[in-house]
């Protein structure tokens, strides 16, 4: 099944959350309408309505399933600080609620509200009540994306220690030669990356995966940006070349932006709500860089799948989806896609 | 030929067609299980048509380039580490050009159809 837990284990997560809850919020709370996220899942998601004697909140537990020395995700803990520091500054995130402990035994992860909305890519770009929406995705980036890097990045110092924070091609390169694979389109990009490398004139505190996919979408525009687990300190630039890879257009290919719109919206934006001037030059080196780490990442899914500890057909399809990538990368490098 | 109809291609594409009408008639995970398991039948009949010419083309340009001998993942090694350690960086083309065609030659096998037109048939 596709990443699909053993009922066993759920009814397990149920019985120890709703401990949880009633450490925290009183013996009387419970929960009730429980149900699994299974799609493009690494780690788990079960969302769930929290009741407080009259009150109904539909609260998200997300868990950490995906344990691997090459993991490109940063610590729930970690996730749960920046949660709180980029909630405190009104940007359009989940509000966090608790973090697990030790004594909830449910492993390490926090719960966040749940935020009403569509978040599935082909969805978010043909629903017709999406209309609005989908015009005003770019230059709604832009403005969440200059907000967010204005944070001081003093407030999430943490995140400087990581791999991706020090050195973001050299920490991809490590786990590519984790995994112990061997491809020569992939090689070639490295080299082109090392030997092209843009200048970084500002480093800020960025989200490292947004893109179409990890957004929640309303009828009115963008209302939470999810899934911070790839965050840290860096380029600006390597944001938006994440953003508009090819891969996260959905088919769109026209339109960078997620599959929504043109770039200039985007940067544009960003500009006008105080983000640095964009330097489009740079831009194309991340989104290079962009689909090197998109095919580390798929070996990521397909490592799991061989090693027995993930297999699902999806993450068998990954192995077989690098070449895609590959094929994307090289083809941006000779200037034919971008 | 010792073994009966339906031969290999037949079977897979029996399979393939089963979990396209699965993928039909379902939603969800299971749909999009289903269109996984018929995406990968359809991997495994082009790489059964394709993947022995394309192992001996490349074997033969790498040996002709690299000027050695070996296997393919030999010679794979040895080519990424010569690109890895800048050996290239003067004679960028002509890995660049190595490279791109195994990559289109895997392409042919996982989607060939995310190919532009004019490397569908190089």
């Amino acid at each position: 099944m596709s990443g699909a837990d053993d009922p066993g284990i759920i009814d397990e997560i149920v019985d120890k959350l709703t401990v949880a809850v009633q450490q925290r919020f009183g013996k009387n709370a419970s929960i009730e309408n429980i149900s699994i996220a299974t799609l493009g899942a690494s780690n788990r998601t079960l969302l769930f309505d929290l009741l407080e004697g009259p009150t109904r909140r539909r609260l998200v537990l997300r868990q950490e399933t995906v344990k691997s020395e090459f993991s490109p995700f940063i610590s729930t803990a970690d996730q749960y600080r920046i949660l709180k520091v980029v909630y405190s500054h009104d940007l359009p995130i989940p509000e966090p609620i608790f973090e697990l402990e030790a004594r909830d035994d449910l492993d390490n992860g926090f719960v966040v509200a749940c935020v009403e909305g569509e978040t599935l890519p082909k969805t978010l770009l043909s629903d017709p009540t999406l209309a609005t929406a989908r015009k005003r995705f770019a230059a709604q980036s832009g403005e969440i994306l200059a907000r967010l890097h204005a944070i001081d990045p003093a407030e999430v110092a943490f995140l400087e220690a990581t791999s991706d924070s020090i050195d973001p091609l050299a920490a991809q390169v490590a786990r590519y030669e984790g995994y112990g694979n061997c491809f020569p389109g992939l090689e070639v990009g490295i080299r082109w990356l090392e030997n092209n490398r843009p200048a970084i004139s500002q480093r800020k505190f960025i989200h490292g995966e947004y893109r179409n996919g990890n957004v929640i979408l309303g009828p009115d525009g963008i209302r939470a940006v999810l899934d911070w687990e790839c965050a840290h300190i860096g380029s600006a630039m390597e944001e938006f070349g994440w953003l508009c890879m090819r891969s996260w257009r959905y088919g769109e290919i026209d339109k960078p932006v997620g599959g929504f719109g043109p770039r200039l919206e985007l940067y544009r934006a960003y500009e006008a709500n105080g983000g640095e001037l964009v330097d489009e030059d740079a831009v194309r080196w991340w989104e290079i860089f962009a689909t090197f780490r998109w095919a580390v990442i798929n070996m990521m899914q397909i490592d799991g799948h061989m090693s027995g500890v993930r297999r699902s057909l999806p993450f068998a399809c990954c192995g077989r989806n690098i070449a895609m990538v590959e094929y994307d990368m090289l083809m941006a490098i000779q200037g034919k896609y971008k | 030929m010792s073994q009966d109809n339906p031969d290999i291609n037949q079977i897979l594409t029996t399979v393939k067609e089963f979990a396209e009408g699965v993928a039909k008639r379902s939603s969800g995970a299971e749909r999009y299980d289903a269109l996984c398991a018929a995406f990968l039948m359809g991997v495994v009949q082009r790489e059964l048509k394709l993947g022995e010419r394309q192992d001996d083309g490349q074997l033969e340009q790498l040996q002709s380039m690299l000027g050695k001998q070996g296997d393919l993942a030999e010679l794979y090694q040895a080519f990424s580490s010569s690109v890895r350690e800048g050996h290239y960086d003067n004679d960028w083309q002509a890995a660049f050009d190595f490279a791109f065609k195994q990559v289109v030659d895997k392409v042919k096998v996982t989607n060939p159809n995310h190919l532009e037109v004019e490397h569908r048939d190089s």
